[in-house]
């Protein structure tokens, strides 16, 4: 890889064997190439542990003070120099080791890998090709916020946790870091003549922006809002005929931790915005907490429109996809902020990010088809349904429940009332198994899973007919072979074109991104 | 009862070993054995007894139905062996398992991303092997159990192979 590096000769050699040597006591200059995060991030990462101390030694005075006592008990002048050297001993240690951790951790973006060091007695030296990026992210908690710096996650199919987390950088070295490593990702190659010289940030183009009243209303309709009103009914209910006031206190433990859920849905989907950009697509959203992802061409592996029946009236859907770096986070309510392509939006807000997740459609009437994946009965747009002898498995969702292939992509439709369409590309699929049960054999269905990588999307294709399961089976996998050889290698040179200038003027039967957005490239296939 | 396959028609499929039946005896006798044994023990104390609670048609039904269940099972054992399947087709490997509840899975080959061979002790002494393919995704259970040592090496040679040849990203 460092052949690809067109840095000057004297930097080559000093940047590649610096993870070597990084090991012993020499440790690397920043002229080097390797870099630092933003001094100050330790203590913004480490605030709590300064509080803790704080808290500690301040509330016994604070207390006494409260209660009018003196400040210092008696005899306290005794004690002081212990405190004081106590005190000082335990800051010392935790200011010490902040800027240990800082000193230690570097980090080195040059050959097509990122590198980063850390650790100080365990030592850590970790390096991510470029071209496998998943995601990147940009977040910025409130108090990082606060003095502009930004945390910058770079993820890679491992789904583990995240390949690279720089926290904390400044916002605008933060920006420019991510524009370099997708530059870089995308395969634009170091400037010859210029080889310092920042990679300009892609330029974007806005699709669309959730407005706050919008999510408001969202969330009031949302399922969990629906449990909330059954609870407190039941509620009622119950202590109205056990004549037992007790069930109230029961809720108000329920009415916090439904706040907190709420407040939390409301701070991660505020001011939500989509973007395209040559680097993919760019997520921002929060209130207090921002983010911004970048989800580079093709890192979709499965996409979920679902619609809960109170949106129905409203005409709201949203969208979830995987994408192999986010699969199995630790913390869920990041997980599922970040596996959100879009946390409410219109039909023709879903039919723009649909765009830009699957450029070409691989139909020549994606409204329609797509349409009758959303809302659509029976065959409309070409789906195929549970067979009418099999109603009884499913007497609600038999005419709903249904797969429709397009060239490019798999549907999968079901719900009546919880209206769900799972959409896998070709060239995303793993593996599939056919499965059927006694019961499913007596009226000759059989299920159809996808799998793909850990996320919230589940593609099942449930109660197919047998006959139709079967040969859907034999062509996915024909279709998914063909998908796999036109495969583009995983630097996106082509430019993905920006959508059209005016997307209120479209026509119906126009895929919001025009045709020679998506035009296949063949490129090797990466090794 | 004649249960209609599955899978796609004109499969050649590779059976597993015969000798796997006996590896899936010894599985069987290891955790339905014990089961009925543990839920018996209520039955010996009420009859010596040591225990009032649980009524004896209680203490005799429960292992009793258990022990049916664990029967059944043992009755199965050998046609579910005969229901494990794998062929090698020129894009993917398929592998099927089951009668009652049947699966088919293809995986193609160009999509693993690693290939284990596991063996237990008891395959050990009968010469098996156990073969796992591994994908991106967490829902591909891929794994063909009961293979002779050597057709696993062999099967596991050649998906690493077709795998290289037709290597795909994610």
């Amino acid at each position: 890889m460092a052949s690809a590096d067109p840095a000057p000769a004297g930097s080559v050699p000093a940047a590649s064997t610096a993870a070597a040597d990084s090991a012993g006591p020499g440790v690397a200059t920043p002229d080097d190439g390797w870099l630092r995060v933003h001094p100050a991030s330790p203590f913004v990462r480490g605030w709590v542990a300064l509080a803790a101390i704080g808290f500690f030694f301040g509330r016994d005075i604070f207390e006494r003070t409260l209660q009018g006592r003196p400040m210092f008990e008696d005899g306290f002048a005794g004690r002081v120099p212990w405190l004081v050297a106590g005190g000082g001993a335990v800051l010392l240690v935790a200011v010490l080791s902040f800027v240990l951790t800082w000193y230690f951790t570097k980090y080195q973006v040059s050959g097509g890998y990122v590198r980063v060091n850390t650790g100080f007695l365990f030592r850590q030296q970790r390096q991510a090709r470029l071209d496998r990026v998943q995601a990147i992210d940009i977040v910025q908690p409130l108090l990082a916020r606060i003095f502009g710096l930004a945390e910058l996650k770079f993820e890679v199919a491992d789904a583990g946790e995240s390949a690279v987390r720089l926290a904390y950088l400044k916002i605008d070295d933060a920006q420019q870091l991510r524009a370099t490593i997708l530059a870089r990702a995308a395969g634009i190659d170091d400037d010859a003549e210029n080889p310092g010289a920042p990679a300009p940030e892609a330029p974007e183009y806005p699709v669309l922006s959730v407005p706050p009243s919008r999510l408001i209303g969202s969330l009031l309709l949302s399922e969990q809002s629906l449990f909330v009103v059954v609870g407190g009914v039941a509620s009622v209910v119950l202590s109205a005929v056990t004549d037992n006031r007790a069930f109230y206190f029961y809720l108000i433990p329920a009415a916090l931790g439904l706040a907190a859920s709420y407040w939390n849905l409301f701070n991660k989907g505020y001011n939500f915005t989509a973007a395209i950009s040559p680097d993919g697509i760019r997520l921002r959203y929060g209130l207090l907490d921002t983010q911004a992802q970048t989800l580079p061409p093709g890192r979709i592996q499965a996409l979920k429109i679902s619609q809960p029946p109170l949106w129905r009236p409203f005409g709201w859907y949203r969208m979830q996809v995987n994408v192999a770096g986010y699969g199995l986070l630790d913390n869920a309510g990041e997980a599922s902020s970040r596996t959100t392509l879009l946390p409410v939006g219109k039909l023709d807000d879903a039919m723009n990010m649909l765009a830009l997740v699957l450029p070409d459609p691989g139909t020549s009437r994606p409204a329609e088809v797509f349409g009758a994946g959303l809302t659509g009965l029976d065959s409309d747009g070409g789906f195929v349904t549970t067979p009418r002898r099999a109603r009884l498995l499913a007497p609600l969702g038999w005419r709903r429940n249904g797969f429709a292939a397009t060239d490019t992509a798999l549907l999968i439709r079901s719900g009546r009332w919880w209206r769900n369409l799972v959409l896998v590309p070709h060239q995303r699929t793993q593996s599939m198994a056919l499965h059927q049960g006694p019961l499913a054999r007596r009226f000759r269905v059989a299920d159809l899973v996808l799998h793909t990588t850990a996320g919230p999307v589940v593609p099942r294709l449930t109660q197919a007919g047998l006959d139709e399961a079967r040969a859907l089976f034999d062509e996915q996998s024909a279709r998914a072979r063909l998908a796999r050889q036109r495969q583009t290698t995983e630097q996106w040179l082509r430019q993905v074109a920006p959508p059209g200038a005016d997307p209120d003027s479209q026509a119906a039967e126009t895929w919001p991104l025009g045709n020679e957005a998506h035009q296949q490239q063949e490129g090797p296939q990466h090794g | 009862m004649r249960t209609e396959a599955i899978d796609p028609p004109g499969i050649d499929w590779h059976r597993v070993s015969p000798k796997f039946v006996t590896v899936r005896l010894v599985q069987w006798a290891l955790g339905n054995l014990a089961a009925v044994v543990i839920l018996s023990l209520p039955l010996v104390f009420v009859l010596l007894e040591w225990w009032r609670w649980p009524p004896l048609w209680l203490a005799i039904t429960v292992p009793a139905v258990t022990l049916v269940v664990a029967l059944w099972r043992l009755v199965l054992i050998p046609r579910q062996v005969r229901a494990i399947g794998y062929a090698e087709r020129d894009d993917d490997l398929l592998v099927r398992s089951g009668i009652f509840f049947q699966r088919t899975m293809a995986v193609p080959y160009g999509r693993m991303q690693y290939v284990d061979v596991a063996v237990g002790p008891v395959e050990r002494s009968l010469g098996l092997c156990t073969v796992k393919l591994h994908t991106a995704s967490p829902g591909t259970n891929a794994h063909i159990p009961g293979l002779p040592e050597a057709e696993g090496a062999r099967l596991r040679e050649q998906l690493a192979a077709r795998g290289e040849a037709r290597l795909a990203g994610l």
